[in-house]
């Protein structure tokens, strides 16, 4: 047998270093370039750090008395959220079996899907731009663009869990002579209750902290009281808000987690 | 009865999947389809139903009371009006998971009910005593509340079968019953399979030659989509070549697939020998 010998060839010092520190350069130059192009300066970086300081001096020193204003909007973005997850998801299943290949017909299925698409490619804030528009400011238009927000997601999502049913699941309901719409419950939407629910969960999660930053922009809720106490100068109020805003996005996540990893676990199944 | 005449399908590239199958099954018969894999078997029991569509041909289903359809040729409400008459059992089951054996034994009346009704499982009292019967009939009427994922293979089969019953069927399909199942557990389906044969037709398609000379009065045989056999449930080894072919003499060879492939499987019951196989 012949030994294999391996002499690791030797780099120069350019082939070691060289590259690695071109792409930094690089880098740093397009971010440079980028700052000078839009205005941005680093020395307000630092004047940024200071002013947040500040802040975070008064967010050690939270204004206690405002807690007892804070239960109010902090459940009308529950409220907001939860309303506008399970109208949403309601919409989406119908979305779904649209865009769902074992139900619907190619050019349905394809329209659909492409409709999803363009949701998804629409930020929630311009859905509630709009909606604000057309409904005025207020908790409706927050729910609305929450649920018109999860569709895209949740359709998408849905379709998915319907076409990778086995087939013949449907065709033994479809063999009792059942009708196109209780085939439609028991053979499709049965199977995926699980799934369904565990995507709304998800969704839920992302829709409590989206309930914050719509609020900030109309919808009302804890992210209008965050956003008045910040322009008005109320540091103490704005801490209090965040720590109650930090408070629901923990509780739901781990509310939802909780029940998700029930439902893994087969109590739901 | 069922009537199938000279039913054909082929594949768009025109390779023929179903070449011309005729066969009649009457009351008191239980039919069982052997054939190797993708011979044609579920195909044809896929047809009877009207699940697919042959491409010429009849299959023409007569009911109690006499009046004929024949199912290639009808389509919505009248498909699913004759489909009500026509039990099936699958291979998987397919029973609705996280409903109860019971609701899924109901599920079977679900053509007969309203959609306003099913969506609310408005099932009658009535309705609910028959379809704990049908569990009874197949002996597990003491898993009626249990959710049917946390049910064995065989006790899933036995819903199955229960929700066929509860259908009130004049013709009983099955499509390889017995696949998912152990030999004991299989010989237990077919122990209930076989006496519904005196109220109905029943056709089934199987893997297991030895089940279907004990078990069937007649066995229909399918090769490439044509019938080359149809006659007597018992078959020599010849025949069981012919059928699924030249291999089966090599595993034949072998003495434990030998014993098996010969029918002296004997599971639990020593009177299950007094037919001999073959």
């Amino acid at each position: 047998m012949n030994e294999i010998s391996f002499n690791p060839p030797r780099l120069g010092l350019f082939r070691r270093y060289g590259r690695v520190s071109l792409v930094l350069l690089g880098i740093l130059a397009l971010a440079q370039g980028a700052a000078w192009v839009c205005g941005a300066r680093f020395d307000l970086l630092f004047h940024g750090i200071a002013d947040s300081m500040h802040f975070m001096v008064h967010l050690l020193t939270p204004e206690l008395n405002a807690f007892s204003d804070m239960w109010q909007p902090a459940l009308t973005s529950v409220f907001i959220a939860v309303v506008g997850t399970v109208v949403g998801t309601a919409i989406s299943l119908l979305f779904a079996l649209l865009a769902a290949s074992n139900i619907a017909p190619r050019w349905l299925r394809n329209t659909t899907r492409f409709l999803l698409g363009l949701e998804r490619a629409l930020p929630e804030i311009v859905i509630l731009l709009f909606l604000v528009a057309a409904f005025g400011l207020g908790p409706f238009a927050g729910v609305l663009s929450l649920a018109i927000g999860c569709i895209g997601m949740l359709g998408k999502l849905i379709a998915d869990a319907i076409e990778e049913l086995d087939p013949v699941s449907i065709d033994a309901i479809q063999a009792i002579g059942a009708s196109r719409v209780q085939v439609i419950l028991f053979g499709v939407i049965q199977p995926i209750i699980p799934s369904i629910i565990s995507f709304a969960l998800f969704r839920f999660e992302y829709s409590i902290r989206l309930s914050v930053y719509l609020g900030a922009v109309g919808a009302g809720g804890i992210g209008l009281e965050l956003y008045r106490s910040f322009t008005m100068l109320d540091y103490g109020r704005a801490a209090t808000a965040l720590i109650v805003t930090l408070i629901l996005v923990f509780v739901s996540e781990w509310v939802s987690g909780f029940l998700r990893k029930k439902i893994k676990g087969g109590r739901f199944q | 009865m069922i009537e199938v005449s000279n039913i054909s399908k082929s594949l768009p590239d025109g390779r023929k999947l179903l070449d011309g199958i005729s066969f009649t099954v009457r009351k008191g018969e239980f039919v069982g389809i052997l054939g190797a894999s993708g011979a044609g078997k579920t195909l044809t029991l896929r047809c009877l139903n009207g699940l697919l569509k042959p491409d010429s041909g009849s299959i023409v289903i007569e009911d109690q009371n006499g009046s004929k359809s024949d199912i290639c040729t009808i389509a919505r409400v009248r498909l699913r009006q004759l489909r009500r008459r026509i039990g099936i059992v699958f291979q998987g089951y397919h029973l609705v998971q996280r409903l109860t054996a019971l609701d899924n034994v109901l599920l079977g009346r679900l053509g007969q009910i309203s959609t306003l009704r099913s969506l609310f499982y408005g099932f009658t009292d009535k309705e609910r005593e028959e379809a704990f019967a049908a569990l009874e009939k197949v002996k597990i009427g003491n898993l009626a509340n249990a959710r049917v994922n946390r049910l064995s293979g065989g006790e899933m089969q036995r819903v199955a079968i229960a929700r066929a019953i509860f259908q009130n069927p004049g013709l009983l399909l099955a499509d390889e019953p017995l696949s998912n199942l152990d030999p004991s557990n299989a010989k237990i389906i077919m122990r209930m399979i076989q006496p519904l044969a005196q109220e109905m037709p029943v056709i089934g398609v199987f893997h297991q030659p030895e089940m279907t000379a004990k078990y069937c009065t007649r066995v229909i045989a399918i090769k490439k989509g044509r019938i080359i056999y149809d006659g007597d449930p018992r078959l020599t080894t010849h025949q069981l070549v012919d059928i699924y072919g030249e291999e089966l003499r090599q595993i034949e060879n072998t003495p434990v697939l030998a014993a098996s492939a010969t029918g002296a499987i004997n599971c639990t019951n020593p009177n299950d020998h007094e037919r001999d196989f073959f």
